[in-house]
């Protein structure tokens, strides 16, 4: 029997829990391969879910992180072209067949077991998605909604409480919610995948709690969050609205109600769903909803209303506020229908549970996801939250170990007294640190690192189990100081020891800062959720309090000014106030001139009546301007609202751009050199069809073939002596220079965020946290110090990057290199426009894109159907100004970064200044791996070309194209400008972004010398007539547009570029390849990469050839 | 046990005068609503029936049933209004005797077990305990009935053993306590307004209405309470009942009677006519 699915099915513990590391460190390929195929036989012959999950995952660690270094240098084939196809469409298993057939009949490579493990993971976290899935749907009180499949089968009927007219308006039902924090969530046990194979494991100790935002105007005492309120209206409509999104829609088909990307309402719409109101099993019946809302309200012509607020709690507080709205909006509609016991006040223990699994059900509706205790807003005062083992009877028996929902066990007084909880409110200061980051990947990094049981993780997932006990018992002892010493501990220790990624540089800084200024008085850190920099907590001595809570606010904010460029915060920071909410959540039922809705509803909703005749007005809306009118006149706290009411009435003049203003669109624009010409040349080619996604590429009847092992360098292997003696004589004669392009904006880092990816601080090494620029500058400073020579390192910018890179670097004096540096300021600049559709549609539906999760597919599916809308409402081919000026610009591809560096000047001053340099290398901020290795840079010497091009094996992640003998000549050609698809996965090399250019002859090229360079006009006229010989692109990226309280949206935008890959195919400029390894070519373009390129060794590579300041 | 008599309540609003329409029976009697009722106690071996109905109404409910002498008594609802009070009201005919119990704006169609109150009245005898008619109903229907959950009795086709009765549930309340295993997803065992009771039913409508500061009580919380308590069996049946006070509940009662009795033929020839001059409109016009 295989060992490691004998380890997979041990009964003891001990065995089971092993890490896979130590069997596969120092295996042999052979020894691997072997184990691969008895873990995929058991993986498909498997019942059990946990068993073949866990299969699947080691075999994805196997492909992904043990076997690539054992297959560096075999030469086998490329990844088949179908295979992608079915991982793109999230068909795991054919693609698995596909790559397993390519690895048969043409032999392992590194290529294919990276295409294995990425199928491999797909499959893993499908299987358990599909399980938790199945698991929702299961739970009983849930079951039904998914049967019932035609409006006549509805159930339910609404309260009769609810259709008693008071006043001429219906009552409203209101429901207030606490949030919940978590003291500790022993390493995230409550992810649903976790909770369901090591139920012993998971526990969260859990507290409600309200709230209200520090020195905002309006908000005084903690008070539950999330409002909301349910009544019925005498319109055929569902009606929803969100005060805080400042959202409403008035549905009227029932497929309207399944349609979440449509707008900002789609937490609503699960609600409605998950609570039976609109059951799941109505979805696509393509029904009006009239007669669905008579039935339920037994009234014709009839509707319901739901409002949702939230008090303007940001996002990403991490205080679980959606699922808790979702909870109490559910709750709402669950009182409506009868399907809880209470019209009012609490809830009962199992519908408490019943409410839970509803929202999990709703989690999954919507597409996002959240623990299984975050529902725990719904229960009152502090709680232990346990995971349950499955018996007999539970839909989950059988199948996994533990049950779907955990169990809440809720503290008396006599366990955690009102001393203790006084001391933890009269100590913590929460905050939101306004970074507003995804924690999905972080959930996916914990739940695989538990299924390998990774040594040193596993060990902390130990630890963290017993920090929450001995939190606990520091609680139950009223000891605060001891529990924020352990949350702190918590924080330092196993959470960041099972994902170093949880901490950021921010929050390190603010530690450091607060414990500074507070000294013995600060207790203690505790991250809040699932990452840290956006909620947080801090632990102060009591009689600090009051100045922490102002100190906060302050160090957040200077904080947060310093680090803004380099890190994406979506909000400034803010200090809340909170108490510990003992009643969970509870409802009340509002009549006749009590029965007033949010403040911000009425500003949102009257402007369009009042402007009606009272004659076009229903019964229920006059009594709505009714109710407002005296409650402006009789309630103080509402008599502001007649005026913001007023001011949105009247008419307002349009605020006009100002051309002067610093920092406006026009101002920066004038101020970047914008070739308005070109700009309106490009916008008529794109509005007549004559550019476009669609017109990227080269012509389909050229040849497109792969290059043969002999047509390139392979660098793998160690270089002969005769390159590595000429680029050593070469590196200590110093006639080499860095040229980093660090000009790009680095939108799929931070999702469009506009961070300068260059100086994002985005790993902890050697003590501290570090950059991309500092790393490309400690790699030159330990060429500098091996060759005993100077290093002239050049810094490519854009008017995004300039200001920022400048900055970062006087800050730091260079981040201590010792050579001469330079910044080349590109100054050409594009305005975005809005895309045209057929673009949109081109990129959707021709271009391989990677299919979602069932649910989140139709999500997206719904997003791209608004944006299309939004592209034809603002006008194809526009410009794009509806965002801050930054967003709104571009830069036009690197192609421009070389003649940037001729038309400021930079070239000739380096030139001139290091009159030996005759090398120059060349390659992207984020290639962390290409140091000034002596035997590549020889290669390219002796070869005599203009150019040498490092390439790599292509793995399953690289797209955009590739290295090709078009036609008979070999060259890079880009993603977009392939006539198909397919071409690109029979190119068996992937540019790797590094090149080595002989200056003298890339100067030719242009038509230039080192003697002409110092002539602007004729280098201005080379820029040009050489920029006319290279392609110009079209793509299609995203942007986020920040609003609200950290609320983000994302926008496709068009824009136009130059690839400087493009030059390899100019026919007077002549260019090698070498082939590279993964480690030295690799680019780190999404935070999603991280993880395994610090799990791969790829991290402590590139540490090895930093030389420190 | 023995039981020799049956009580149907008529009093409860808003239906009240539903056992006073007139129905053409399976055998193609006409007969008011009561008739057929009374007729169906009577033919399970029942010798004394007793009606609770409005203040003010026996003759007219006298004159609706007419041809049962002396076995049949009505009663009055005199004082507080409710289906508990209406069983209560009966007390003192009832006495320490089980009985079998009927509600009146239902009509039945007989299934394969003939008559039901009988199947129900030996059930009773035999177990010593009370026992209620159940219906399989889905769930998009039971919001309308109290609804029973349980288990299958051993050694009995179509009979449970009943842990828990809900009156009208929501389908979640019934997901969670009201699944009966052998049942077609989405059903569960509705009442079917035909019962056979001990008199420990009175005992604790009697207490409950004692403790209840209103003064009154649910008998489906009673009924619940005996659940907990006692054994309390469920039969089901094949047969249909058919609830006469929704729209057209009258009609369909009628159509469900003939179309399972004697007159099966002549009813269906005149549906074709009527459907023959009244086509369905699907864009064509009649004649076309």
């Amino acid at each position: 029997m295989s060992r490691l699915v004998g380890l997979i099915t041990a009964a003891g513990e001990a065995l089971r829990d092993e890490p896979l590391s130590r069997f596969c460190s120092g295996a042999t390929a052979e020894d691997l391969f072997t184990e691969c195929g008895a873990l995929d036989a058991f993986q498909n012959a498997s019942s059990n879910l946990y068993e073949r999950v866990r299969a699947q995952f080691f075999l994805s660690a196997i492909y992904r992180y043990y076997l690539p270094p054992l297959l560096e240098t075999a030469q086998g084939g490329v990844i088949p072209h179908d295979g992608i196809h079915y991982l793109l469409e999230r068909r795991f298993e054919e693609a698995i067949r596909s790559f397993q057939q390519a690895l048969s009949s043409d032999g392992a490579s590194e290529s294919l077991a990276t295409a294995l493990a990425a199928a491999y993971h797909g499959l893993g976290f499908q299987t358990l998605a599909d399980q938790v899935r199945r698991s929702v749907r299961l739970v009983s009180g849930n079951r039904w909604m998914f049967r019932m499949g035609h409006p006549l089968d509805h159930p339910l009927t609404l309260h009769e409480e609810l259709l008693k007219p008071s006043a001429g308006a219906y009552p409203t039902l209101a429901e207030s919610t606490p949030v919940r924090m978590d003291l500790s969530h022993s390493g995230w046990s409550d992810i649903f995948f976790l909770g369901m194979d090591y139920p012993q494991g998971a526990r969260v100790l859990n507290v409600s709690i309200d709230l209200s935002v520090r020195d905002r105007a309006g908000d005084r005492s903690p008070r539950p969050p999330i409002q909301t309120y349910l009544r019925v209206i005498d319109e055929p409509v569902l009606r929803l609205v969100s005060v805080d999104l400042k959202a409403q829609a008035d549905l009227t088909c029932i497929d309207d109600v399944f349609d979440f990307g449509r707008d900002h309402l789609g937490l609503l719409k699960a609600a409605v769903i998950a609570s039976g109101l609109i059951p799941a099993g109505l979805e696509a019946c393509g029904l009006p909803l009239a007669p669905l809302l008579a039935t339920i309200t037994g009234k014709k012509g009839h509707g319901l209303e739901l409002v949702s607020s939230v008090n303007e709690i940001p996002r990403g507080s991490r205080l679980a506020v959606s699922t808790n709205l979702l909870a109490s909006l559910i709750a709402l509609c669950m009182r409506a229908t009868k399907q809880v016991s209470a019209l009012t006040g609490g809830l009962e223990e199992k519908e408490r549970r019943l409410i839970a699994a509803r929202a999990i059900l709703g989690e999954w509706l919507g597409g996002s996801g959240g623990g299984w205790q975050d529902s725990g807003g719904v229960w009152p005062g502090i709680k232990l939250i346990e995971g349950c083992t499955a018996k007999e009877g539970d839909p989950e028996f059988g199948i996994s170990r533990g049950t779907l929902l955990p169990r809440h066990r809720v503290f008396d007084r006599d366990e955690i007294s009102d001393s203790a909880r006084r001391k933890l409110q009269d100590s913590l200061v929460l905050v939101h640190g306004g970074m507003a980051q995804d924690v999905g990947p972080i959930l996916e990094m914990v739940t695989e690192r538990y299924l390998l049981r990774s040594e040193r993780e596993w060990q902390s997932r130990q630890q963290a189990q017993r920090v929450l006990d001995e939190i606990l018992g520091a609680f139950r002892a009223g000891d605060i100081e001891r529990l924020g010493g352990l949350t702190h501990a918590n924080f330092a220790g196993p959470i960041r020891d099972i994902v170093p990624w949880a901490g950021n540089h921010y929050t390190d800084l603010l530690i450091d800062a607060v414990r500074q200024r507070f000294g013995a008085r600060f207790w203690g850190f505790w991250m809040l959720g699932g990452m840290a920099g956006g909620g947080m907590g801090f632990v102060f001595d009591p009689a600090a309090k009051a100045e922490a809570l102002t100190a906060l606010g302050e160090i957040m904010l200077t904080t947060k000014r310093r680090l803004e460029t380099a890190l994406p915060f979506g909000m400034d920071p803010v200090v809340y106030d909170f108490a510990i909410n003992e009643r969970g959540t509870h409802a009340e039922l509002l009549r006749g001139g009590d029965a007033l809705l949010p403040p911000a509803y009425y500003t949102l909703r009257l402007p369009p009546l009042v402007r009606q005749p009272l004659s076009a007005l229903t019964q229920g809306q006059r009594s709505d301007l009714a109710l407002f009118g005296e409650a402006t006149r009789t309630r103080p706290a509402m008599a502001p609202l007649a005026a913001v009411l007023l001011d949105h009435l009247l008419p307002h003049d349009q605020p006009k751009e100002s051309s002067d203003q610093e920092g406006s669109l026009p101002q920066l624009l004038s101020s970047l050199s914008f070739d308005k010409v070109q700009h309106e040349t490009v916008r008529a080619a794109l509005l007549h069809g004559r550019v476009g996604l669609a017109h990227n590429s080269l012509p389909s009847a050229w040849r497109y073939e792969d290059v043969t092992p002999g047509e390139i360098v392979d660098a793998r292997r160690p270089m002969p002596a005769s390159a590595q003696t000429v680029g050593e004589e070469a590196l200590r004669s110093g006639a080499v220079a860095v040229l980093t392009l660090a000009g790009g904006a680095g939108s799929r880092w931070t999702g469009g965020a506009g961070v300068v990816k260059a100086i994002n601080p985005f790993i902890h090494i050697n003590g501290a946290w570090r950059s991309f620029l500092e790393i490309q500058l400690a790699r030159s400073a330990r060429s500098m110090a091996r060759y005993a020579s100077s290093v002239p390192h050049v810094v490519t910018t854009s008017y995004l990057t300039h200001g920022p890179i400048r900055e970062a670097l006087n800050d730091t004096a260079n981040y201590g290199y010792p050579g001469p540096l330079y910044l080349s300021e590109g100054r050409s600049v594009g305005l975005r426009l809005v895309p045209m559709v057929r673009d949109l549609r081109f990129l959707w539906e021709q271009t391989p894109q990677q299919a979602l999760d069932e649910q989140k597919q139709k999500v997206r599916d719904s997003v791209r159907a608004a944006l299309a809308q939004w592209a034809t409402a603002a006008g194809e081919g526009s410009d794009y100004r509806d965002n801050l000026p930054s967003q709104c610009l571009h830069p036009v591809g690197h192609w421009y970064e070389f003649p940037n560096m001729l038309l400021n000047g930079v070239l000739g001053r380096l030139l001139a200044e290091n009159p030996r340099v005759r090398y120059i290398q060349l390659l992207n901020v984020d290639t962390l791996g290409a140091n000034l290795d002596a035997g590549l840079l020889g290669a390219h010497i002796l070869s005599g070309s203009a150019l040498s091009v490092e390439v790599m094996s292509r793995a399953v992640d690289d797209r955009g194209g590739g290295l090709s003998k078009v036609n008979g000549r070999i060259r890079l050609v880009e993603g977009l400008a392939l006539p198909d698809e397919s071409i690109e996965y029979r190119l068996s090399y992937y540019n790797s972004g590094t090149m080595w250019m002989d200056v003298d002859q890339i100067l030719s090229v242009f038509g230039l010398s080192r003697n002409t360079i110092g002539d602007s006009a004729r280098v201005t006229q080379a820029v040009r007539e050489t920029a006319a010989r290279v392609p110009t692109y079209i793509t299609i990226k995203d942007v986020k547009k920040r609003w609200g309280h950290g609320q983000e949206d994302i926008f496709p935008v068009s824009q136009y570029e130059k690839i400087w890959g493009d030059m390899t195919a100019l026919p007077d400029l002549s260019s090698q390849f070498m082939i590279v390894p993964r480690k030295r070519g690799q680019q780190l373009k999404q935070v999603a990469q991280l993880d395994s390129w610090l799990r791969d060794g790829s991290a402590a590579y590139v540490e090895a050839l930093c030389r420190w300041a | 046990m023995k039981v020799t008599k049956g009580l149907i309540t008529a009093a409860g609003e808003p239906h009240r005068r539903i056992p006073l329409q007139t129905l053409v029976d399976s055998e193609g009697v006409t007969r008011t609503v009561l008739a057929m009722l009374v007729n169906e106690i009577i033919g399970s071996g029942i010798e004394q029936v007793c009606v609770v109905v409005p203040p003010g109404e026996e003759a007219e409910y006298a004159k609706a049933a007419e041809g049962f002498g002396d076995s049949l008594h009505f009663l009055p609802q005199d004082g507080h209004p409710g289906y508990a009070q209406a069983i209560l009201r009966a007390d003192d005919f009832l006495g320490q005797e089980p009985f079998v119990h009927l509600v009146s704006d239902h009509v039945y169609v007989r299934g394969s077990e003939g008559n039901l109150v009988k199947r129900l009245v030996e059930i009773a005898s035999t177990e010593g305990c009370c026992v209620s008619a159940v219906q399989p109903t889905h769930e998009s229907s039971i919001g309308r009935f109290g609804v029973v959950g349980g288990k299958p009795l051993a050694g009995h086709h179509f009979v449970y053993s009943i842990d828990t009765v809900i009156e009208k549930p929501t389908p979640t309340v019934a997901e969670e306590s009201l699944v009966v295993s052998g049942l077609r997803a989405g059903y569960y065992l509705a009442f079917f307004g035909m019962h056979v009771f001990t008199p420990e039913l009175l005992t604790i409508l009697n207490r409950q209405c004692a403790n209840s500061p209103s003064g009154s009580t649910s008998v489906s919380q009673a009924l619940a309470e005996i659940a907990r308590q006692s054994r309390y069996l469920a039969a089901q049946s094949d047969g249909r009942r058919y609830d006469l006070g929704p729209k057209y509940g009258l009609l369909r009662s009628q159509l469900a009677l003939t179309l399972n009795g004697k007159d099966r033929e002549e009813l269906l020839a005149g549906l074709v006519d009527l459907l023959a001059a009244h086509p369905v409109s699907n864009g064509r016009q009649s004649g076309e």
